[in-house]
C-alpha cells in the first residue's frame, strides 16, 4: 500500500533537514497545574509520507502530545514543528494543510451534518468559500455519509459521527492528518472502511499520525510506530525494524527438557532454558530441520518442535511491562 | 531557538494579562482623573484673595444679581442615620428620600422672569418653568400642568432662590445654618446702604468669636476654578468639622456647599453643580404649553405651597415651646415633645399621606437604635448621627443640636 | 499573518456565527418571549387600563402615558425589559459564546481549522452584539406595532411635557435601540469574560445573571448611592434621557462611557484570558 521507508530510525535522523519530517518533536513536556506530569520529555520526528501509529495505553499521554501539536494545550517546556515550520507561530499557516480528529467527534447536535461540515469550514481562514460546497459534498462522500448528509446530528449513530468527523479532517487538500482513536466506536466493517480511508489519503502523499490504544490496529495501518508509556516514548521505529529486533526461538517438546537443552546447547545456541517438559533457545540463522535432526541423532524424545517468531505484541510487552487490550 | 521561543511564548502570556491591567488602570484613571489633577496642579489659577475681599466681591456679585447659566445641581448626603429604611420609588420628592444618596436638579436661568427647575426621576420628569409671564409646574408622572397663577415676579424670585437655595435650606436644617446663611440675603439684616466691602467686615466680625474662616483659591468645582471659604467650628463639642463654600472665581456664584462632620473624609452632606455654564439658556426652555391629553390646573401660589406652609405653621407652633440653649455653632434646641406623638401620627400629618408615613418609619428605625441614658435631670434616650445628636427624655423633651450627645446631656440638667 | 483575505475570513466565520445564534432553537425561543410581553403589556394596558392616579409614581407612571400615545409602549416595555429579561437573553447568549463550544467540544475542531483564538473571540464577541441588538430592535417593533395598534398615536408628549411630531419620536425611539443596544453589549463583554473562565455555558450564563441582580441589588441601596455611577445597570435605564428636552445628552454620555469601560476591561479580560488557556476539553 505505500512504500516503508528503510531510511534509518528517526531517533538517530533527528538532525537531518526538517522538510523530511511531518513532525519533530523536542523535549516536549506538558505539567498541568496540581504537578501531574502528562509528557514528559518527549522526542519524536514522523517521517513524511509515513503513516505513523502513535501507540500507547489509555492515560499515557498520547491525546495531551496531540492538543499540543496542534496549538490547543501550550507545553510546560520543548518545542515542535510541523511540516516544517516552528510552533506555535505557525499556528495559521501550517494548520489549514492538517486535518485532525482530537478525541472522538464534536458537532453542533441541532445541525445537520452538511451544515456542521460548513461551520467548520467557514472557521478556517484559508478555505475558499466558493468551493466550499464541492469540498465538504467530497468529504461526505469519501466517508459515505452523502445519503445522511442532510440529517440533523442529533440522529447520528456513534459509527456516522466518526465518519463524520474524519470527514470534517478530509474538508481540505492536507498534507498531515493527525488521528486521535480514529476506529473508537466503529463496527468492524467500520473499521474496515477507515484503514481503507487511511490507505488511501497516504497513497496520496499524505502523511497519516494515528494514535490508537489498539495494538493490531496500528500494526494493520502503520509503516511507522512510536510507543508511549506514562508520558514518555519508550520505543519508535519502522514496524519492520522493530519486529526483526526480537528473535525467532525454537520450542521443543519432550519428556527430557535436560537432553534436549544438551542439544540445542551442542548445536551453539544461545539462550537456551528448560520448562516442565519442553526446552527452547533462541534460533538465530539456524534452520529448523538441522535441530530437528539433532534431536533425533541425539535420541531425545520429541513430542513437538514449534519455531515462534515474535509479534509486535510480543515486543511491546516486553518494552511497556504491560499489554494491550488486543481487542480494546 | 526552543528556549528563545519558549521564553518569548511565556513573556508573551505575561503582555497579554497587561492589556488588561492596562485597561483597568486607564478607566480607574479616567475616573480619578479629575480631582486626583486639580489636586495635584495646586497651583492657584485665581488671583488670592483674603476671606474680607471675597465676601465684599461676591455680596457686590449678589447685589448685581445672578448671571444667566444653565447647569446640573447634584445633592448628596450620607448623614450616618442607623437603620434608614430603605425608601423605595424615590423621585426625590419625599423628605426622606433627602436624607441619603444623591439627587439630582437641573437649573436653566435667563433672568428673574426666565427659570426653569427640572426635577428628573426614572422615566419621570418634575419641571418648574417661569417665563413669558406665566408659570408651570409639569409632573409627567401625574400627566399633569398646574398654572400657577401669582405675580410673575413674586414667582421667579421664589423659583430663582429655591433654585440657587435649595440645597443651603438643607444644609440650614441639619447645621447650625451659620455658615450657609451668608450670602446675598444676609445683606438685609444690615443697614440700607452699607457698601459691601462694610457687609463683609460685619459678617466676618460676627464670625470670629466662634468661627475660623479660610480662603483657598485652587478649588474645581463642574470644571471650573472656584475660590472656597472654610468655616471651621472653635468648640470642641461641635459635631461639625467644617463647611466649605466655594465661589465660582469669575463670577462669584456659590457653586458647592460640603459639610463635614467631625471625624469623616467624606462630606456627610452637599449639594453642589456638577456641571454648569454661564451662557443664557436656550429661550424655549422658558416656554410652556400644556401637552395635548395632559391634565390642565390652575392654582395660586399659596394653595400649592400650602401643604409647606402647615409643616412651617406647626414648626411655629413647635417654637413656641422652644427654647434654645448655647449660642453658636453648639447651640441646642429644646422642644416639648413625646415619643407618643410621633408614633400615633398627627391628623395633619396623616392628611400628609405617604410623607408622614415615612418620617414615622425613619423614626421608629432610629429609636430602634437609640441608648439610653440618664443623669440628675431624669433619663432619656440619645441618637447620634454624623452631624446631629437628638436626646429625648422620658418627661418630654427632645434636645437636638449638632453636638456631642455629652452637651446635649449636659443641656438636658440646665432646666 | 494577515493576508489580504483575512478580513472576508472574518466575515464569513461571523456569518457563521450569527446563522448558528439564530438557527438556535433556544435562541429563537427567547426572541419570541421577549417580542411577546409587549404584546401582553399592551394587551393588559388596553383591557384594564393604566394604574389608577395617586399609584403612579417612579417608573410605573409611564404607563399611563400609554392611554394617551401608543409610541410610549416602546419606551415602556424596553424600561421594562432591560432591567432583567434582556440582560438574562443577552447573557444566555454571550455566556454560550466560548463555554458553551468548550463544553461541546466543537472549541478544539474550531481551533484546529484554525479559527485563530483572537479572531474567533472578536466573532463571537460581534454575534452577541448583533443579538443585543436584535433582541432590543425585536422588543421595539412589537411595541410599536402593538402600541399602534391599540393606543392613538401622534405627536408624543416627552417627560419634559414638550410635545414633538410623531416622526420624531420614531427617531427618538431610534436612539433609545442603540444606546439599549450599546448597554446590553457591555453586558455581553462581562459575560463573555465570564464564558472564558469555565467550560460549562450553564455557570458562565448564571454567573452573569447574578452578577446583573447583585449590581441591582447594590444599587438599590441608598447608603450605597455612591457607587450608583460605576454600575452597569444603573445605566441600563439611562435612554430616558432621550424623552427629556433638551436631550439629557451629558448623562446618555456619561453612561456611553460607562458601558464602553466595560466593555474595554472585560472584552481585554476575555482576551488575555482565552488567548492564554489550554483547551481540555
Amino acid at each position: 500500500m505505500v512504500t516503508v521507508r528503510t531510511d534509518p530510525t528517526p531517533r538517530t535522523d533527528r538532525t537531518g533537514p526538517p522538510q523530511d519530517h511531518a513532525i519533530v518533536i523536542r523535549g516536549l513536556t506538558k505539567r498541568f497545574r496540581g504537578g501531574q506530569v502528562a509528557v514528559d520529555r518527549l522526542d519524536l520526528a514522523v517521517p513524511r509520507g509515513s503513516v505513523f501509529g502513535f501507540l500507547g495505553p489509555n492515560g499515557s499521554g498520547k491525546t495531551t502530545t496531540i492538543r499540543m501539536l496542534l496549538g490547543l494545550v501550550a507545553p510546560t517546556e520543548g518545542s515542535w514543528e510541523l511540516l516544517g515550520t516552528p510552533m506555535p507561530g505557525g499556528i495559521g499557516a501550517v494548520l489549514p494543510r492538517v486535518g485532525a480528529l482530537v478525541e472522538g467527534p464534536a458537532f453542533y447536535p441541532y445541525l445537520s451534518g452538511e451544515a456542521n461540515l460548513r461551520r467548520y469550514d467557514a472557521a478556517d481562514p484559508a478555505a475558499d468559500p466558493r468551493t466550499a460546497a464541492r469540498r465538504i459534498g467530497l468529504a461526505l462522500e469519501r466517508v459515505g455519509l452523502t445519503a445522511a448528509a442532510r440529517k440533523r446530528y442529533r440522529a447520528y449513530s456513534l459509527g456516522m459521527r466518526q465518519r463524520l468527523a474524519i470527514a470534517a479532517a478530509l474538508l481540505g487538500p492536507r498534507d498531515l492528518l493527525i488521528l486521535d482513536e480514529p476506529t473508537n466506536g466503529l463496527d468492524p466493517q467500520g473499521t474496515r472502511e477507515v484503514r481503507a480511508l487511511v490507505a488511501e489519503v497516504a497513497s496520496g502523499g499524505t502523511t497519516v499520525f494515528v494514535s490508537s490504544h489498539l495494538l493490531t490496529e496500528i500494526e494493520q495501518m502503520c509503516t511507522h510506530v512510536g510507543v508511549m508509556c506514562a508520558g514518555r516514548l519508550v520505543a519508535e521505529g519502522p514496524v519492520a525494524e522493530l519486529r526483526a529486533g526480537e528473535e525467532a526461538r525454537v520450542r521443543v517438546e519432550t519428556p527430557d527438557p535436560a537432553a534436549a537443552a544438551a542439544v540445542l546447547a551442542g548445536l551453539g545456541l544461545t539462550g537456551v532454558r528448560t520448562g516442565a517438559a519442553e526446552a527452547g533457545a533462541v534460533l538465530g540463522g539456524l534452520p529448523p530441520e538441522r535441530v530437528t535432526a539433532a534431536l533425533v541423532t541425539g535420541g531425545v524424545a520429541v513430542r513437538g518442535l514449534a519455531v515462534h517468531r515474535p509479534s509486535l505484541e510480543d515486543v511491546f510487552v516486553e518494552l511497556t511491562g504491560e499489554g494491550f487490550d488486543v481487542d480494546g | 531557538m526552543s528556549e528563545q521561543e519558549q521564553r518569548r511564548t511565556r513573556r508573551g502570556r505575561a503582555v497579554r494579562w497587561g492589556v488588561p491591567i492596562a485597561a483597568v488602570a486607564v478607566v480607574a484613571g479616567a475616573v480619578g482623573a479629575g480631582p486626583v489633577i486639580a489636586a495635584v496642579q495646586g497651583a492657584p489659577a485665581l488671583p488670592e484673595r483674603t476671606a474680607e475681599q471675597l465676601l465684599a466681591d461676591a455680596v457686590r456679585a449678589g447685589e448685581a444679581g445672578p448671571r444667566p447659566m444653565s447647569g446640573t445641581l447634584m445633592q448628596t448626603s450620607s448623614f450616618g442615620l442607623p437603620g434608614l429604611p430603605q425608601v423605595t420609588g424615590a423621585t426625590g420628592s419625599s423628605p426622606t428620600a433627602l436624607l441619603a444618596g444623591s439627587h439630582e436638579l437641573k437649573v436653566w436661568y435667563g433672568g428673574a422672569d426666565k427659570v426653569r427647575l427640572a426635577l428628573p426621576g426614572r422615566m419621570s420628569e418634575t419641571d418648574l418653568i417661569v417665563g413669558g409671564g406665566q408659570a408651570w409646574l409639569w409632573e409627567s408622572d401625574a400627566n399633569k400642568a398646574t398654572r400657577i397663577k401669582a405675580g410673575s415676579e413674586e414667582l421667579a424670585a421664589h423659583g430663582a432662590g429655591h433654585g440657587r437655595g435649595k440645597g443651603t435650606d438643607h444644609g440650614a436644617e441639619h447645621g447650625p445654618g451659620k455658615g450657609t446663611g451668608h450670602g446675598p440675603g444676609a445683606a438685609g439684616a444690615l443697614p440700607e446702604g452699607a457698601t459691601p466691602q462694610q457687609i463683609a467686615q460685619e459678617l466676618l466680625k460676627k464670625a470670629d468669636a466662634d468661627t475660623a474662616v479660610g480662603v483657598t483659591s485652587n478649588e474645581k468645582v463642574a470644571g471650573r476654578d472656584a475660590y472656597q471659604l472654610t468655616l471651621a467650628p472653635k468648640d470642641a463639642a461641635s459635631l461639625v468639622k467644617e463647611i466649605r463654600l466655594a465661589l465660582d472665581g469669575e463670577t462669584l456664584t456659590p457653586l458647592r456647599v460640603q459639610v463635614y462632620a467631625e471625624g469623616s473624609a467624606e462630606p456627610a452632606f452637599e449639594v453642589g453643580f456638577t456641571t454648569v455654564t454661564f451662557t443664557p439658556p436656550a429661550p424655549e426652555n422658558f416656554t410652556f404649553t400644556p401637552p395635548p391629553g395632559a391634565k390642565v390646573e390652575e392654582k395660586s401660589f399659596s394653595e400649592l405651597t400650602s401643604g409647606h406652609a402647615a409643616r412651617q405653621d406647626e414648626g411655629e407652633r413647635m417654637k413656641d415651646g422652644a427654647e434654645v440653649v448655647g449660642t453658636g455653632w453648639t447651640a441646642v434646641a429644646v422642644l416639648p415633645f413625646s415619643l407618643r406623638d410621633l408614633q400615633e401620627g398627627r391628623p395633619e400629618q396623616a392628611a400628609g399621606g405617604e410623607a408622614a408615613g415615612d418620617a414615622t418609619a425613619v423614626a421608629d428605625a432610629l429609636l430602634k437604635s437609640a441608648t439610653p441614658v440618664s443623669g440628675t435631670w431624669g433619663s432619656g434616650k440619645v441618637i447620634r448621627t454624623k452631624l446631629v445628636s437628638a436626646l429625648l427624655t422620658d418627661d418630654g423633651r427632645l434636645l437636638l443640636g449638632a453636638v456631642t450627645p455629652e452637651k446635649l446631656v449636659e443641656a438636658a440638667g440646665r432646666k | 499573518m494577515r493576508r489580504p483575505g483575512a478580513v472576508r475570513a472574518w466575515w464569513r466565520l461571523f456569518a457563521s456565527e450569527t446563522g448558528l445564534i439564530f438557527r438556535r432553537p433556544r435562541n429563537l425561543a427567547m426572541l419570541a418571549v421577549l417580542a411577546f410581553v409587549p404584546v401582553l403589556l399592551g394587551v393588559a394596558l388596553r383591557l384594564f387600563g393604566g394604574p389608577g392616579e395617586g399609584e403612579a409614581d417612579g417608573a410605573g407612571a409611564i404607563f399611563t402615558q400609554i392611554a394617551g400615545n401608543g409610541l410610549f409602549l416602546t419606551f415602556a416595555a424596553l424600561a421594562l425589559l432591560v432591567q432583567l429579561l434582556l440582560p438574562v437573553s443577552v447573557a444566555v447568549v454571550a455566556g454560550d459564546g466560548i463555554a458553551g463550544e468548550a463544553g461541546g467540544g466543537t472549541l478544539r475542531y474550531l481551533l484546529t481549522a484554525p479559527a485563530g483564538r483572537t479572531r474567533l473571540l472578536t466573532v463571537k464577541y460581534a454575534g452577541a452584539v448583533v443579538f443585543s441588538l436584535a433582541a432590543v430592535t425585536l422588543v421595539a417593533l412589537s411595541a410599536l406595532v402593538v402600541g399602534l395598534v391599540l393606543f392613538p398615536a401622534g405627536p408624543i408628549t416627552l417627560l419634559s411635557g414638550t410635545t414633538v411630531p410623531f416622526a420624531e419620536g420614531l427617531l427618538r425611539i431610534g436612539v433609545v435601540v442603540l444606546y439599549a443596544t450599546a448597554g446590553m453589549a457591555a453586558l455581553a463583554a462581562v459575560s463573555l469574560a465570564l464564558s472564558t473562565l469555565t467550560e460549562a455555558a450553564v455557570g458562565a450564563i448564571a454567573a452573569t445573571v447574578v452578577l446583573v441582580i447583585a449590581t441591582q441589588v447594590v444599587g438599590a441601596v441608598p447608603q450605597l448611592s455612591g457607587l450608583q455611577p460605576y454600575l452597569l445597570t444603573h445605566w441600563w435605564s439611562g435612554f430616558d434621557g432621550v424623552l427629556r428636552d433638551p436631550v439629557a445628552t451629558a448623562e446618555m454620555g456619561r453612561g456611553l462611557l460607562v458601558f464602553a469601560a466595560y466593555t474595554v476591561i472585560f472584552g481585554s479580560v476575555a482576551w488575555a484570558r482565552f488567548t492564554s488557556r489550554d483547551v481540555t476539553a
